[in-house]
């Protein structure tokens, strides 16, 4: 078998194996288990923000930083958005940022907001 | 470029400035890699074999909402070097001024060339640098990733509706470089603090780039991009050099498909004697050799914890050659890889990868690497 044929046979076994394993955007990001818990909004933006941010990082790089105030995510969602290719509409963008949202008062309580304030963790317009 | 620097600063900090806080982010990676070469008793000989180690670490400042700057600083075979040091100066979404010393907007790869940003152990061929396997024969690929570069660029984005996107990206920088009686580029006097980090002929080399990405659903979308770079090469700017590219992106939900192709002609210096400098009988009307290559890889993610990855690429060489060279009017590589990625924890990750080296003036070789990557 020649060489192009052995990769042709290799990218069509690892197809199959998407089709048959079905699995959503995972990309080193959180364990579905985790996802599942989330209401359907956060889930849908967690998916949406897995399948635009691994693009050109892994999904460890926006999970692991060190960021405590919301604020700074809208800024950073913002600059990533300006990269070329990213695939960040400015409607992704605000749908992104209602995971990280609820990500955010997740990781650190003391953000978590009011019960009755507008734009909760679970809020489809948190974003700016 | 001086007198338009102080002039784009007055235009783009906006009186707003000092009610925006200042933004700052500092991430970084490293890899630890070991690359074996089982089918040769000395890999050494053709290769970095052993261990090497990248590391790099960046710090991104937004001093306002369209005024930031981003300095990277890595460390790997050559020591400490800076790749990024540049500030941008955003007019708008459509118009962004890059100054300083960037990697310039060529192809898809030089997006993720950080080894925390792609699943592979090594590079894609015709971005490879000094890891490749006959390194020296090749002197090395295409485009040598990353490829970092002093100069201005200017770029932007514009979006039509949500789903479609256009980039574009222009820019001069100071070029590949070489020697007068130059071969081919020296990469070595690209990063050479001994020949200061300055262009070498007096003239910028220039080159842009333009992408279209499509988001077709959510989870479904592609990239399509056209890149260029012309310039000339040796201090009497004598020699000129083409490169041209095309890549692809595709995501199928989880599964992501990338491919790129890379073309450069550049001309070489004849000499005084070129029946003893040349191997072949030299035509005047061939002054040039021409390198192209490509890569095709697929990644997935099996589980939360396993990623696996495959990758076929490819160079050839044509042209005539010195005398001492080991390669012939046309040579070719062609190389397969399969991989997997373990994500130990966020951030932390093993791999491990496979690579069938094919080449068609030398023995052919597999090689192995094993590799730990971090990213924070």
């Amino acid at each position: 078998m020649t060489t192009d044929k052995r990769f042709l046979v290799a990218l069509a076994a690892l197809a199959l194996v998407a089709c048959v394993t079905g699995r959503s955007t995972l990309r080193g990001g959180l364990p579905e288990e985790r996802v599942a818990k989330y209401p359907p909004n956060v889930q849908e933006a967690y998916r949406l923000f897995a399948a635009r941010c691994s693009r050109c990082h892994t999904l460890s790089r926006p999970l692991n930083a060190q960021i405590d105030d919301f604020s700074h995510w809208v800024a950073y969602v913002e600059r990533m958005r300006h990269h070329a290719g990213s695939g960040i509409s400015k409607a992704d963008g605000e749908k992104i940022l209602v995971f990280l949202k609820h990500y955010l008062e997740e990781e650190n309580p003391s953000q978590r907001t009011a019960p009755d304030s507008a734009g909760g963790a679970s809020g489809s317009e948190a974003a700016p | 470029m001086k007198k338009l620097l102080p002039l784009l600063l007055v235009t783009l900090l906006p009186a707003t400035a000092s009610a925006y806080e200042i933004e700052r982010n500092f991430a970084g990676s490293a890899q630890l890699d070991y690359l074996a070469v089982p089918t040769s008793v000395n890999g050494r000989n053709f290769t970095f074999d052993g261990f090497t180690t990248e590391l790099a670490v960046k710090l991104a400042v937004d001093f306002t909402e369209n005024f930031s700057a981003n300095v990277k600083i890595c460390y790997g075979c050559h020591g400490f070097e800076t790749d990024m040091a540049y500030v941008d100066m955003r007019v708008a979404d459509q118009l962004n001024f890059r100054v300083g010393r960037m990697n310039p907007a060529f192809g898809d790869f030089l997006l993720r060339h950080d080894p925390a940003n792609h699943r592979a152990n090594s590079k894609p061929l015709p971005y490879d640098m000094g890891r490749m396997l006959r390194r020296n024969e090749w002197n090395m690929s295409i485009v040598p990733a990353p490829y970092v570069d002093n100069g201005l660029e200017v770029n932007g984005t514009q979006w039509f509706g949500d789903d479609a996107q256009l980039d574009y990206a222009g820019y001069v920088v100071s070029g590949f470089k070489g020697n007068n009686d130059a071969f081919d580029f020296d990469f070595v006097q690209s990063r050479s603090g001994s020949l200061y980090y300055v262009d070498n002929n007096s003239e910028p080399a220039v080159g842009g780039r333009a992408a279209l990405t499509l988001n077709f659903t959510d989870y479904v979308n592609g990239t399509f991009g056209l890149s260029g770079m012309y310039g000339h090469y040796d201090p009497a700017a004598d020699l000129e050099y083409l490169i041209l590219g095309a890549d692809v992106y595709l995501r199928f939900d989880a599964l992501v498909i990338r491919g790129e192709y890379l073309f450069r002609k550049t001309e070489f210096a004849v000499g005084s004697n070129p029946d003893e400098r040349f191997r072949y009988e030299f035509d005047p009307k061939k002054n040039f050799f021409t390198k192209d290559g490509f890569y095709i890889e697929a990644e997935y993610p099996i589980t939360d914890y396993l990623e696996v990855f495959g990758r076929l690429d490819g160079m050839r060489r044509k042209g005539n050659v010195l005398a001492s060279s080991a390669l012939r009017s046309t040579s070719a590589i062609l190389r397969e890889t399969l991989g997997v990625n373990i994500v130990v924890q966020r951030g932390l990750r093993i791999k491990l990868s496979g690579e069938y080296w094919d080449f068609s003036d030398f023995a052919n070789e597999v090689a192995i690497h094993t590799g730990v990557t971090a990213n924070f």
